[in-house]
């Protein structure tokens, strides 16, 4: 009867309830989708870096990583392999070169770490092949052609390998892709033109768009116009074993495209027949095992298992190499519930007002109800139910409209296209999927619960100091 | 048999600087199936003197027995507990929580005497019978006229079938012909559930249907008679 009584007296006053529902609504919304996003993007993040970068453990010698030394390398690598390929657990193992060393073309050069690897065993461990952008090569897939090299887009775009140019099938592209016709008309005039870098194309184009629409299609405009020499030269460079200069000349044989401009400007990929050669090195050796595991989750336990197998050698996992994705997963979630109690805290002042102003106007009512017998531990149930049903009620709608628009969201994703290279600068992709679990819903319900339960404090306390006598007297 | 018993009763409320009698020293008893108006002018101390004996004030010094149990003896909650099994109220300006209908009003004090539902229903199906508003069982107290408001509240007083009613002023914002019709019902439900009523009033009509009439003045009992 206390719980009927409560809900029905929530819509006693159906404009005041509405806007504190409504306010509610917006706040539980902004939390939970801001929460998503920051999720998704992390996420994202996390899943790049197992999938693309750094995969669950690596193993190296103990003093490799502290100064990238080629001379610092771990012997035996067939028989370690083998073995960790034989534990529980371990979905695949594959062995890596590392040499820091300079990629150079004809008019840019620039420091990159040079890993060799094998490509069919890289494919067990990472999805890197599956970032190739289209059009500029094909992942080591002729095996007679040691040459190739796999580098990343921003590397391609700081060695000049990918040019812009304005041709009549880019035109009719762009005219396909809706771009406005005076837009069209506009660029025509570079009809022909070829640009070496990508700072030349775009300041060609601001002679002819405003930054308006610039900012609208420029992204579209550059990535229509941009061509990669196939097969481009490029030679790389370091020391050899024997610490004398030495390199190769390499072709591009295809470029990989991830949100991590870092990553993607830095690490070039070569076969490791090739770079085993050039350095100079012995067979059955390399600077790296990685490790990719069947569950995350047996991270910890299989990193303390082959410190046990190899106390020689260097074991680190994921969390210990990339720390500061480590610490974003591991208090994502607590940062996301102070997140929202923070909300969820100012909102609790807006639900104290409201049931202050509640018990002031049922001042009279309430003396009635202590008069016939309703007690003092049922007017607290009463106007906490209240005060918990108006709080559930905006917290409920608010998540549901949360869900509808991260599960729209999560498919399409959303695109901060302007803010690219910030994103990509931080590893992070520019576009993003929200994604939230049904256990971080259940959190917030707690929490809007615990925020009803609070804000009904004050005025409850109010009216219990009512005196029954005095309160019916009140006009 | 005696069920209310008021002994050397006094109120005083302390304003700044002045000591206000409100109630001066009443004694007073009521047997079970009474049915009495406490009549005064304004002033006189008759809602004091019902919120006293409906423990929803104290008084100063003195003793009020009911049913034997002497009411300053028991804590707070106790009072609480004590007024819902044993006192039905009824208010001046009806006092029906509006979001409930008149079914829910009546059985609002059932519920919180836990009891079980069929036994409820059939209680308020008799009362809501009893004051003639069984057609308006699901109506909204701002659906009914302030005569309908008023028998809904003496209903829901005699709900739990308490020791007595208090009714302080009970007629005062109704029509002659809606102050007949719940005087009516009042009296016949005094008679049919011997339930003792104590009005406080200054209305003519009730004190003429009062079978005992109490007169304060100043808080002090200038008369108390019985009609035959």
């Amino acid at each position: 009867m206390i719980t009927k009584t409560a809900w029905k007296n929530v819509w006693r006053n159906r404009i005041r309830s509405l806007v504190v529902v409504a306010s509610v609504t917006v706040g539980i919304f902004a939390g939970v989708f801001a929460v998503g996003v920051m999720n998704g993007a992390v996420d994202q993040r996390l899943d790049e870096v197992l999938d693309n970068e750094v995969a669950h453990i690596q193993i190296t010698h103990p003093d490799f990583r502290t100064n990238n030394d080629l001379t610092f390398k771990i012997d035996d690598v067939n028989e370690i392999v083998e073995h960790i390929s034989g534990l529980e657990n371990v979905d695949a193992v594959c062995d890596r070169l590392f040499v820091v060393g300079m990629a150079n073309t004809a008019r840019k050069s620039t420091g990159v770490h040079i890993i060799g690897i094998n490509p069919e065993k890289e494919k067990e461990i990472f999805g890197l092949y599956k970032e190739l952008e289209p059009g500029t090569g094909d992942y080591f897939s002729d095996p007679e052609r040691e040459e190739l090299a796999y580098i990343g887009f921003d590397l391609a775009k700081n060695l000049n390998i990918i040019r812009y140019q304005i041709n009549d099938e880019i035109i009719e592209e762009l005219r396909s892709a809706e771009l406005p016709d005076d837009i069209l008309s506009e660029i025509s005039e570079f009809n022909g033109e070829r640009f070496e870098n990508e700072m030349s194309f775009k300041k060609a184009m601001r002679t002819v768009m405003t930054v308006k629409q610039e900012s609208e299609y420029g992204r579209l405009i550059l990535d229509k116009a941009q061509t990669f020499r196939e097969r481009a030269k490029f030679t790389l460079t370091f020391v050899n074993r024997s610490n004398h200069q030495t390199g190769g000349v390499f072709r591009v044989g295809g470029i990989y495209n991830i949100p991590n401009s870092m990553f993607e400007s830095s690490q070039v990929f070569v076969r490791d027949t090739i770079l085993r050669r050039l350095i100079e090195f012995p067979e059955n050796t390399a600077h790296q095992i990685i490790i990719r595991l069947y569950d995350v989750d047996d991270t910890r336990e299989m990193t303390r298992k082959l410190r046990e197998d190899f106390p020689e050698l260097e074991v680190l996992n994921w969390k210990q190499i990339q720390p500061d994705m480590a610490m974003m997963s591991d208090f994502a979630g607590i940062m996301y519930g102070f997140f929202m109690a923070l909300i969820l805290a100012a909102l609790a002042f807006g639900i104290v007002n409201t049931m202050l102003m509640v018990v002031l106007e049922r001042t009279k009512e309430l003396g009635m109800l202590t008069a016939i017998g309703m007690n003092k531990k049922k007017v607290f149930r009463m106007i906490m139910t209240e005060s918990v049903f108006l709080s559930l009620t905006g917290g409920v709608a608010g998540m549901i409209v949360s869900w509808i628009i991260i599960r729209i969201t999560s498919t399409r994703g959303i695109n901060f296209g302007s803010m690219e290279e910030g994103f990509e600068a931080m590893g992070f992709s520019s576009q993003i999927y929200p994604d939230i679990g049904i256990d971080f819903f259940m959190i917030v319900t707690l929490l809007i619960i615990l925020t009803g339960i609070l804000s009904s404090v004050y005025p409850a306390l109010k009216a219990l100091k009512l005196d029954p006598a005095d309160a019916l007297r009140t006009e | 048999m005696k069920v209310l018993e008021l002994n050397n009763v006094h109120k005083v409320y302390n304003t700044t600087h002045v000591e206000v009698h409100a109630v001066n020293d009443v004694s007073l008893e009521f047997e079970e199936g009474e049915f009495a108006a406490i009549v005064g002018p304004s002033g006189s101390g008759k809602t004091t003197l019902l919120n006293m004996i409906g423990g929803l004030d104290m008084p100063t010094d003195g003793q009020i027995m009911v049913n034997s149990t002497d009411l300053s003896t028991l804590r707070s909650s106790a009072i609480i507990d004590f007024r819902m099994r044993n006192i039905g109220f009824v208010f001046q300006s009806y006092n029906l929580i509006p979001v409930l209908t008149a079914k829910e009003n009546i059985e609002f004090i059932m519920n919180l005497q836990k009891w079980p539902r069929k036994k409820r229903d059939d209680r308020t199906l008799e009362l809501l019978k009893a004051v003639g508003l069984e057609d308006r069982i699901h109506s909204r107290p701002s659906q009914l006229s302030g005569g309908q408001q008023q028998r809904v509240a003496v209903a829901r007083a005699l709900a739990s079938k308490p020791r007595f009613v208090l009714a302080d002023e009970p007629t005062a914002n109704l029509d002659t012909k809606s102050t007949e019709n719940l005087l009516d019902i009042m009296e016949k439900l005094n008679r049919e559930e011997n339930i003792t009523f104590i009005f406080s009033t200054h209305d003519a009509r009730v004190v003429k249907k009062a079978r005992r009439v109490i007169t304060l003045e100043d808080g002090k009992v200038v008369s108390d008679e019985k009609k035959e």
